[in-house]
């Protein structure tokens, strides 16, 4: 490690030393103790790292998500129970795709509403066996 | 004489949760998406920056991980690799296909026109960021995004691009030197609401 190749990492990967390569840091570490003025050429990598966290992740909608769960369903997957609640839906609403799609939504809503009983329900068992919690933190 | 073929198995943190999506179980489905969905659609939006292209490439690169989901090799590769370079390789087909649309017929993106005003209000300024982003050249948005991002080691982020690590540094350095320089008025706020 040198000043150079200190320079080009911050160029690279920004100032924050998390973010470099993890066979560089300790190098990287060693020589900013050594040479503490060295640190300013940070102050840059920091400034843009601060600027590209501005940056907020998008949501993910809840239609986005239910599409998503219903695929599951249509790529096969899912308890088998839900697949054949999908199969009849489609057969209910008719033949073709926009129908196809609509029953894998709505069987999406079951695997996701079945899921979240699950999860409640699993929350339950847990309770049973702590005896200072409120159902109300684990249920909602 | 056995030989030790396990000594390159990759070790991957998803390895038990796709092996039970392959079975089918509906808590790990949930699970896969509370874990990799938002990823997806960070990627495709950062890559894209449109929201319902993003969502459109995030769904279908799901879609395409449950499909995997059943017959998916442990150890070979990992599972996050794998489906961030699916995303990609999407993201690009959508980016191959607004090259062969004629400007006029495209629709409203976000990273068109000019950049917003100066004097942003700090929830602004993410908005400001993506449209810079949306600037740069695909793949030094490319690099960016996966390794700042996505937080992808430098090795992982070379190996989806298949460049060398040498070549995804001299990305890295060219987009984060586009983007001070598109930037360089909000830092200078930022620098004088510190002084």
């Amino acid at each position: 490690m040198n000043e150079q190749r200190l320079q080009h990492l911050v160029d690279a990967y920004g100032g924050d030393l998390c973010r470099w390569p993890e066979a560089e840091r300790d190098a990287a570490r060693a020589l900013l103790k050594a040479v503490p003025e060295l640190a300013v050429k940070l102050d840059a990598g920091h400034q843009l790292d601060a600027l590209l966290l501005a940056s907020r992740e998008p949501a993910v909608s809840m239609a986005l998500r239910d599409r998503v769960l219903a695929s599951a369903l249509s790529a096969g997957l899912g308890p088998r129970r839900l697949r054949i609640w999908r199969d009849r839906l489609a057969l209910a609403f008719g033949a073709g795709w926009t129908a196809a799609a609509c029953a894998g939504v709505a069987a999406g809503f079951i695997l996701s509403a079945q899921v979240s009983a699950d999860a409640s329900a699993d929350a339950i068992l847990y309770q049973a066996t702590q005896s200072t919690l409120d159902d109300s933190e684990l249920v909602g | 004489m056995k030989l030790e073929v396990n000594l390159a198995r990759i070790a991957d943190p998803d390895e038990e949760l796709i092996s039970r999506v392959g079975r089918g179980d509906a808590a790990a489905i949930q699970a896969m998406v509370a874990r990799k969905l938002p990823r997806m659609l960070a990627l495709a939006r950062r890559m894209l920056g449109d929201a319902v292209e993003a969502e459109d490439v995030a769904q279908e690169a799901m879609l395409r991980a449950w499909r995997q989901a059943p017959k998916w090799t442990p150890g070979k590769a990992r599972f996050d690799t794998w489906l961030h370079r699916v995303a990609l390789n999407l993201c690009y087909d959508v980016l191959r296909r607004r090259r062969d649309i004629p400007a006029a017929t495209l629709p409203e993106r976000v990273d068109e026109g000019p950049a917003p005003d100066q004097g942003l209000l700090s929830a602004e300024t993410g908005a400001r960021v993506e449209w810079a982003l949306n600037r740069l050249p695909d793949r030094q948005r490319e690099a960016i995004v996966l390794c700042h991002y996505q937080e992808l080691t430098n090795i992982e982020a070379a190996g989806l691009m298949e460049i060398s690590v040498e070549a995804l540094e001299s990305l890295l350095a060219r987009g984060r030197r586009a983007l001070r320089v598109s930037l360089a008025d909000l830092a200078e706020d930022r620098g004088a609401d510190r002084g």
